[in-house]
C-alpha cells in the first residue's frame, strides 16, 4: 500500500480540500491575471512563501533573496551537472571528489575562463571571459571582482565569514593582474578557495555602476543593491514590492545567451495550502516549500510533477553540552537512542527525508556513516542514562519554531518516546521572529535547528558546526582535536589526507553527539508538468535560467 | 417605605420575608417552568452539563491516552477503533477532544471569573461614588479612563501581547483573559450601580445611618448583579472561543495539551490533503459549547427581567414567590 493509499487520499478529497481553502477566501485576489500571464509560455510563475526581502545577499539569506541572487548575478566558477541518480529528470552539480580532474573538481567557468592555483596553493588566478557586460552595459573587468571581495572586507555582514575561510584579511591579498585577471593570495593551501568561487554567497557585482550609487554615507552602494541589480547574470529586477511579488526580466545581452524564460514572477502566497491549490489549478508553475504530505497529494494530480532530490539539509537538535544534563556525553548519547527517526520519517516528512546517519550532509565527498550506532533503542537509551546517573530520569525543556510546521509534530513524537526512559521534556514553541535569537543566544538546554552548508566540502560543513570557535557551534560543543583536524584538513590540498582527516573529525563527533541526529530533508520542487529543466544546488535554491519547457 | 421584591423600584432579588428554603424552591420551580416553555434554553444547559461531565470524567471515558504519540496509526480516518480518527502523531482525536475542555473550560472560567470578580467591585465603587467630590471622584475617573485606554486595543490582539509578555503557559492565558474582560464587567456593574443608587430603599439605608461599605455590600450589589451574571455566561464562551483563538495562532496552550484551538490549527493543513477530522471533531466541540453557554446566558438574561418574569409566572400558572 502506497502512502498516498494509506492516507486515503484522492482526487476528490484534496479538490474538496482546495474548495474550502478557495471559499475561506485564502487565495489571493490577484491571481485570474497570474494564471492568465502563467499560459504564456515564456514566463514562469513562482509561487513563494515570502518575496525577497532585500537583493544585497550580503545582508540577507532569506528563501526569497537566495533565489533571486541565482538568477540576478553570475559567479566565476560552477560546477558540471549530472542527472541525480534516484531523479534522471532533475540535474545536480557534480561535486564529487575527481583525482582525474585538474584540483580534484569538475568545474566549469563562468564569468572566469580560465583558473589556475599555483603549486603551493596560496595563489588562485583568474582570467575573465572578454565582452561580457552588466545589465548596465559595463564591461566585466578584473576591478569589478577585486570591489565585489574588497566590500566583503568592509561590511559586517556575510562577507567576513565568506574571506575569513579563505584566510583572506586584506585587500592586498586580492590582487589584479591585469585587465582581466585576478588573484588570490591565501597564507596556507586552501581546498576552499575554488569552491569559494562556486558559493552563491560570492556573486561578482558591476562595481562601474555600484561606485556611480555609492555615497560617503554608503560607500558599498548597499542602498542601491537592496532594490536593484549591478551584475552579470541572466535576469534584471523590473518590479520588487515587498509582500506581494517581484518580477524578474530576462536579458537579451547575457553572455550565454537570453534564458527560455523571459519573465518571471515570484508571487508571495505564505500559506502552503494556497500553493498547492494553485499549482494544481495550473495558476502557478512552481509552488515552493509545501508540507511533506501536500507534496504526497500531488505526486499523482495531473499535469504536476514532483522532484524529491536529496540535499545539502539537515534537522538537528542541539544537545547543549554547557547546560546539564547534555554536558555528559552518555546523557547525549541516550537522546539520540530515544529518537524516533522512523516514526518522523513515516509519520512526519512521508518518506521525503532520508535518516540523518552523519554530521555532514550525505551527499558532500568525504561523507561516511560508518560511525553510525544511534539507530532508536530505547533500553540502550535507559543503560546509558542509568551509567550517567540519571536512573530515574531528567526534566528538561525543547525549544522548536513555531514557523516550520513539521518541528512540533517531529517534538510530540520525541516527547512520546522519551517518557519510556523517564524523560520529560516540555515543548517551548518560540515565534518563528524570535527562534533564531533564542538559537544564537545559545541558552536553552534543547532546540532544533534547520540549515545547511553551502560549500559542499567537509572542511567547510564540519568547521561551521563543530568547531569550537565558530559562530554557528550552536551546540556549545567543545573537542580540541576535533577543532585541530578540521584545521589541519583546511590547509592541504592532498585528497587522501582530507579523506582520512574528515574521517577522524566523523567518528569523534558521532560519538560525541553534540546533536539529535535526526533526518536530511530532500529538496522537493512541485512543478507543472511542462517545465524541464529542474536543476539541485547544494545553496538550494532555484536559477530561473534553467528552466524550459 | 418599603417596597416588595421585583416590583417597579424595589429590589429585584430580595431577601424579606421568605426564608432561604423558599426562595430556593421558588427559584426551582421556575426554574423548571422556564425550560418547560423554552426548551432551546434546556438544550444549553444539556450541552454545558454534557461538555462539563466529559471533562471531569475525562480519564474514565476517553479512549487513549490525549498526549501520547502513536505514529503507527497516524492520519486514520474516523473508524471503529477511533471513532473521530487520528491526528498527524498518531493521537486520538476522541480521546484528545473529550479532555480539551478540562483546558478550555479550566481557563476560560477563571479568566472569566476573575475579570467578572475585579470588574464587578471597581464597577460598583466607581458607580457609587460617580457624583462624589474629591479623591473618590478623582479615582473614578481615572479607573473608568483607564479602562477606555485598555478597550482602545482590540481584544484578541491585545490578548497575544499580554501572552508574549508572560510566556506561553496556561496562567498567561487565563491571566490575559481575565485582563481583556475586566472593563465589560466594570462597565455593567457601573450603569447598573449608579441606577441604584437612587432608589428609594439605598437612600433609606443611607439616611438611616448604615455606611457605604454595607449599602454597597447588602443593597447595591445584590440588586445590580443580575445583567453581570447574564454576561458571565456569554463572556465564558466567548473566553473558550479566545482561549482557542490564541492557541490557533499558537499563543495559547503548550503542545501536546489538549485544546480544541490547538487541535484545530494542528489540524488545518491536513484539510488541503483530504484528512478533515483532526480539525473538524474539535471545532464542532467547540461551537457546540460555545452555543450552549450563549442558550445560558440567554436564559439568565431572561430570569432576571423582572417582566418577562412576571409573564413567564402568569402563563405558567401557580408559580408564586412566597416573599409576595
Amino acid at each position: 500500500m502506497t502512502e498516498r493509499d494509506r492516507l486515503n487520499v484522492t482526487r476528490r478529497t484534496v479538490l474538496e480540500g482546495a474548495a474550502a481553502v478557495a471559499a475561506g477566501g485564502v487565495l489571493p485576489a490577484s491571481f485570474p491575471s497570474i494564471a492568465a500571464a502563467a499560459e504564456e509560455t515564456h514566463t514562469m510563475v513562482i509561487a513563494a512563501p515570502a518575496t525577497p526581502q532585500s537583493l544585497d545577499h550580503e545582508f540577507d539569506v532569506s528563501l526569497g533573496t537566495i533565489d533571486s541572487v541565482g538568477g540576478l548575478y553570475d559567479n566565476l566558477l560552477e560546477y558540471e551537472k549530472v542527472h541525480d541518480p534516484k531523479d534522471p529528470e532533475a540535474l545536480r552539480e557534480d561535486i564529487s571528489v575527481h583525482t582525474d580532474r585538474p584540483y580534484n573538481l569538475a568545474l566549469k567557468g563562468k564569468l572566469a575562463e580560465k583558473w589556475e592555483v599555483s603549486p603551493d596553493g596560496t595563489v588562485g588566478r583568474f582570467t575573465l571571459r572578454q565582452g561580457v557586460k552588466s545589465n548596465w552595459a559595463n564591461e566585466l573587468t578584473a576591478d569589478d571582482v577585486k570591489w565585489t571581495w574588497d566590500r566583503k572586507l568592509h561590511l559586517n555582514g556575510l562577507g567576513p565569514f565568506q574571506t575569513g575561510v579563505l584566510g583572506i584579511t586584506k585587500e592586498e591579498q586580492i590582487q589584479v593582474d591585469g585587465r582581466y585577471v585576478i588573484s588570490f593570495h591565501v597564507p596556507k593551501p586552501n581546498p576552499l578557495l575554488l569552491k569559494q568561487m562556486v558559493n552563491l554567497s560570492n556573486p561578482v557585482y558591476d562595481a562601474t555602476k555600484c561606485k556611480q550609487v555609492s555615497s560617503s554615507d554608503d560607500p558599498w552602494a548597499h542602498k542601491f543593491l537592496e532594490n536593484n541589480t549591478a551584475g552579470f547574470g541572466p535576469y534584471v529586477v523590473s518590479q520588487l514590492t515587498r509582500g506581494q511579488q517581484a518580477v524578474f526580466k530576462a536579458r537579451a545581452d547575457y553572455y550565454r545567451g537570453k534564458p527560455y524564460m523571459d519573465t518571471v514572477i515570484f508571487k508571495e502566497v505564505p500559506t502552503s495550502a494556497s500553493r498547492l491549490s494553485l499549482l494544481q489549478g495550473g495558476s502557478v508553475d512552481i509552488a515552493q516549500f509545501l508540507q511533506p504530505l501536500e507534496y504526497i497529494t500531488l505526486t499523482k494530480a495531473s499535469g504536476v510533477k514532483v522532484d524529491a532530490v536529496p540535499a545539502s539539509f539537515a534537522i538537528w537538535i542541539e544537545l547543549n553540552a554547557k547546560i546539564k544534563p547534555f554536558d555528559n556525553v552518555k546523557v547525549r548519547q541516550a537522546m539520540n537512542y530515544a529518537l524516533p527517526r522512523d516514526d518522523v520519517l513515516k509519520a512526519v516528512y512521508h518518506g521525503l527525508a532520508d535518516k540523518q546517519t552523519g554530521c555532514i550532509p550525505i551527499i558532500y565527498p568525504n561523507f561516511t556513516d560508518k560511525f553510525w550506532t544511534y539507530d532508536t533503542n530505547l533500553d540502550k537509551a535507559k543503560a546509558l542514562l542509568t551509567e550517567a546517573g540519571f536512573k530515574d530520569g531528567f526534566k528538561s525543556t525543547l525549544s522548536y519554531n513555531a514557523g516550520d510546521p513539521v518541528q512540533e509534530p517531529i517534538a510530540i513524537l520525541y516527547q512520546t518516546s522519551l517518557r519510556k526512559i523517564g524523560v520529560e521534556i516540555t515543548l517551548n514553541k518560540v515565534p518563528a521572529a524570535t527562534f533564531y535569537d533564542f538559537v544564537t543566544k545559545r541558552e536553552q538546554p534543547m532546540i532544533f535547528y534547520l540549515d545547511s552548508p553551502w560549500v559542499p566540502d567537509p572542511g567547510y560543513s564540519t568547521q561551521l558546526y563543530f568547531n569550537s570557535k565558530s559562530y554557528v557551534d550552536y551546540s556549545n560543543y567543545v573537542n580540541p582535536e576535533v577543532d585541530d583536524l578540521i584545521k589541519s584538513g583546511l590547509e592541504t590540498l592532498d585528497p587522501k589526507v582530507r579523506d582520512e582527516t574528515y574521517t577522524r573529525v566523523q567518528q569523534l563527533v558521532m560519538g560525541d553527539a553534540p546533536w539529535g541526529f535526526i533526518v536530511w530533508p530532500r529538496y522537493v520542487l512541485a512543478r507543472r508538468a511542462n517545465l524541464e529543466g529542474f536543476t539541485y544546488y547544494t545553496s538550494n535554491n532555484l536559477r530561473f535560467q534553467d528552466f524550459h519547457r | 417605605m418599603a417596597l416588595s421584591p421585583n416590583q417597579p423600584g424595589g429590589p429585584i432579588w430580595s431577601t424579606g420575608r421568605r426564608g432561604a428554603g423558599g426562595r430556593a424552591r421558588f427559584a426551582l420551580r421556575y426554574f423548571i417552568q422556564l425550560l418547560r416553555t423554552h426548551p432551546v434554553y434546556a438544550g444549553g444547559y444539556v450541552i454545558v452539563a454534557v461538555v462539563a461531565i466529559f471533562a471531569l470524567a475525562a480519564p474514565l471515558v476517553a479512549p487513549y491516552s490525549p498526549i501520547t504519540a502513536d505514529p503507527s496509526v497516524y492520519l486514520l480516518p474516523p473508524s471503529f477503533s477511533h471513532l473521530f480518527g487520528t491526528d498527524v502523531t498518531g493521537m486520538d482525536v476522541l480521546s484528545r477532544v473529550i479532555f480539551a475542555p478540562r483546558i478550555d473550560l479550566a481557563i476560560a472560567l477563571v479568566g472569566t471569573g476573575l475579570s467578572a470578580a475585579i470588574g464587578t467591585f471597581l464597577g460598583a465603587l466607581v458607580g457609587y461614588h460617580q457624583d462624589a467630590r474629591g479623591v473618590p471622584r478623582f479615582l473614578s475617573g481615572f479607573v473608568m479612563r483607564s479602562a477606555d485606554v485598555l478597550q482602545a486595543f482590540p481584544v484578541f490582539v491585545f490578548a497575544i501581547a499580554l501572552v508574549a509578555v508572560f510566556g506561553q503557559s496556561i496562567a498567561s492565558v487565563v491571566f490575559a483573559i481575565a485582563f481583556v474582560n475586566i472593563p465589560i464587567y466594570l462597565r455593567l456593574m457601573r450603569s447598573q450601580v449608579m441606577n441604584i443608587r437612587r432608589m428609594r430603599y439605598v437612600e433609606a439605608a443611607y439616611v438611616s445611618g448604615m455606611p457605604d461599605s454595607y449599602i454597597i455590600r447588602r443593597h447595591v450589589v445584590p440588586n445590580a448583579i443580575a445583567p453581570v451574571l447574564a454576561q458571565l455566561s456569554v463572556n465564558i464562551g466567548w473566553s473558550i472561543l479566545l482561549t482557542a483563538g490564541l492557541s490557533f495562532v499558537g499563543a495559547g496552550v503548550r503542545a501536546p495539551t489538549p485544546e480544541w484551538g490547538s487541535m484545530i490549527a494542528t489540524g488545518f493543513p491536513n484539510i488541503m490533503t483530504g484528512q478533515w477530522w483532526p480539525s473538524l471533531f474539535p471545532g464542532l466541540a467547540l461551537a457546540v459549547t460555545v452555543y450552549g453557554f450563549g442558550i445560558i446566558g440567554a436564559s439568565i438574561e431572561f430570569m432576571a427581567d423582572p417582566r418577562r418574569r412576571r409573564t413567564l409566572a402568569n402563563a405558567g400558572g401557580p408559580i408564586r414567590d412566597p416573599g409576595e
